[in-house]
């Protein structure tokens, strides 16, 4: 009978240097929680004895202020057209960046990595820097926060898009070459019917966060429901603050309803 | 037009036949007496590593030839030169007169409008219907803004629909190509080649991941393409079996080399065993 000698690691558990390798990942681990917990000055006896304040505030938040209802449906609606306009123009331009930027189907290096930069700058800087860089250029207002989240969605579904098209099925794409088929008409042909779904799964799933970001983007003069809490919250109306929360709640929970149902018949 | 699994000449091929009486190609449309010339083929990687040495090997329209030959041994390397998806350091591929060898770009791509080829994996756009994928075989041949904007060509659907009942999958048009089984797809895959109207047919282990009864489905459909419609057909395949019982001509493939190229009466089991013991 032929013997060889094993010398990978044992079945019955891992080796002593990789459990020793364990327990470092863990320490560092603790230890960077540790150095957290300092940095940010974690007190939580503060949430103790700050818990009168909150239940202070709770008590004269209610009832809402339903009685302001109809003034905030506009708010509504700029806040949801904001996270319109934004993934519009985010899937509109984050697209062809996507094709430049993916391996598999980039006509060019230079071209990829120009692309990769344009993603890249996009969606490092967080949108309500984006948002505050063009409320200096274009004044107060939604068109600002529109352009903000229009921008950081470009960097978010360019990386996202980039990444489904890399990962796509080449087999159809060879397919098609090889039957005399123009590099755009394979591009049709294969490629957007391979990837749209996907494509659109992730659009959806942007337009669901930025919702939720232009709410935020209000408290930097964007317009929409964020701003409405904001002069709430410096009037001290916290009737009106809960009656924005609750509208607010309402708008994502719907929103989020309608993107996974969308997203299912996508699939 | 009825199903080549259908037709009544079908059953001649059966899993237990030789179909060396079959009938003469009929000279219809597509036998136009094309042959596949590949001479004196070398490809050597830029590696160092030596894939094809000197391998000649000609096809006759009507006339199916089945490579043989282990892993490595560079059977789909010389698929790939022939189709242009490699280029060959030495030797030419002439398709329909043309020595593809030496086009490349927009020439290339005409020029190789009389080949097609079928792979071990169907490679159809599975959310698009079956007819859709037929009728992509046809893009070569049209530059229109329709087509280019995802559109299959009009005029190609009421042939599509012929091929697909050529290879007795009619009644399955309409349905998504990822919602097919295995040997459908892959001869969903021969009528997108049919749409193409080649003179020369390729198969790259057309069979590998099929189980036997579809196997021999699309064996027995390549067999009928070569000696009905008159198709040169040049299939590499794993299966010994299927080589001697539907090849007019088995070429085998043993580092690179041709060992044999013979009529498949005339290549022994001995023969064939050798080829796949010798690297193992």
């Amino acid at each position: 009978m032929m013997s060889t000698t094993y010398k990978g690691p044992m079945p019955g558990g891992p080796s002593p240097a990789r459990q020793i390798g364990t327990i470092a990942a863990v320490v560092l681990i603790a230890a960077l929680f540790v150095q957290a917990w300092i940095v940010v000055q974690a007190r939580p006896q503060d949430l103790v004895t700050g818990a009168h304040g909150m239940a202070d505030i709770i008590a004269r938040a209610l009832p809402p202020a339903f009685d302001q209802f109809k003034p905030t449906l506009l708010p509504v609606l700029e806040t949801i057209d904001l996270a319109i306009f934004g993934t519009v123009f985010g899937v509109v331009l984050a697209f062809p960046l996507a094709i430049l930027a993916a391996r598999n189907l980039t006509p060019a290096k230079p071209l990829y990595y120009a692309a990769r930069a344009v993603i890249g700058v996009a969606r490092a800087v967080p949108d309500l820097v984006w948002a505050l860089l063009f409320v200096t250029a274009v004044g107060l207002g939604p068109f600002p926060g529109a352009l903000a989240l229009a921008v950081h969605s470009v960097g978010m579904l360019g990386r996202l898009f980039a990444e489904v098209i890399e990962d796509m099925d080449m087999g159809p794409v060879e397919a098609l070459t090889l039957t005399g088929a123009s590099r755009i008409q394979v591009f049709t042909h294969a490629v957007v019917p391979g990837v749209l779904p996907s494509l659109l799964g992730i659009a959806l799933y942007r337009f669901d966060e930025n919702l939720r970001s232009s709410l935020v983007l209000g408290f930097v003069g964007a317009g929409g429901i964020g701003f409405l809490l904001l002069t709430a919250m410096n009037l001290f109306q916290y009737q009106t603050v809960a009656l924005l929360l609750i509208v607010t709640f309402v708008l994502v929970a719907c929103a989020e309803r309608i993107s996974a149902y969308l997203r299912t018949l996508v699939a | 037009m009825s199903s080549i699994l259908g037709a009544p000449g079908a059953e001649a091929f059966g899993p237990h036949s030789r179909p060396h009486d079959r009938t003469a190609p009929r000279g219809g449309a597509r036998a136009r007496g094309a042959t596949l010339a590949v001479r004196n083929l070398t490809m050597r990687y830029p590696n160092g590593h030596v894939a094809l040495h000197d391998v000649t090997l000609s096809v006759a329209a009507g006339e199916m030839v089945v490579v043989l030959g282990s892993n490595g041994s560079g059977k789909s390397t010389l698929m790939k030169c022939v189709v242009g998806m490699n280029r060959p350091s030495a030797g030419s591929v002439e398709v329909a007169g043309r020595d593809l060898t030496l086009l490349s770009g927009k020439a290339l791509r005409e020029a190789r409008l009389p080949l097609a080829l079928i792979s071990q994996h169907a490679n159809l756009v599975r959310r698009r219907s079956v007819l859709a994928n037929v009728c992509c075989g046809t893009l070569g041949r049209y530059r229109t803004l329709a087509t280019t904007l995802g559109c299959v060509p009009r005029d190609e659907v009421g042939p599509a629909l012929g091929h697909l009942a050529e290879v007795g999958l009619a009644e399955l048009a309409a349905q998504r190509a990822g919602t097919l089984s295995g040997g459908q797809a892959q001869r969903v895959a021969v009528a997108r080649a049919l749409a193409q109207a080649p003179q020369v047919l390729l198969a790259d282990e057309p069979v590998a991941s099929l189980d036997p009864e579809a196997a021999d489905e699309v064996m027995r459909l390549l067999r009928r393409l070569a000696s009905h419609d008159g198709l040169a057909v040049v299939c590499v395949l794993h299966q010994p079996e299927l080589a001697t019982r539907y090849a007019d001509r088995l070429v085998g493939l043993r580092r690179g080399r041709t060992v044999f190229d013979r009529p498949a009466a005339e290549v022994s089991q001995r023969e064939i065993a050798e080829l796949y013991q010798a690297d193992a």
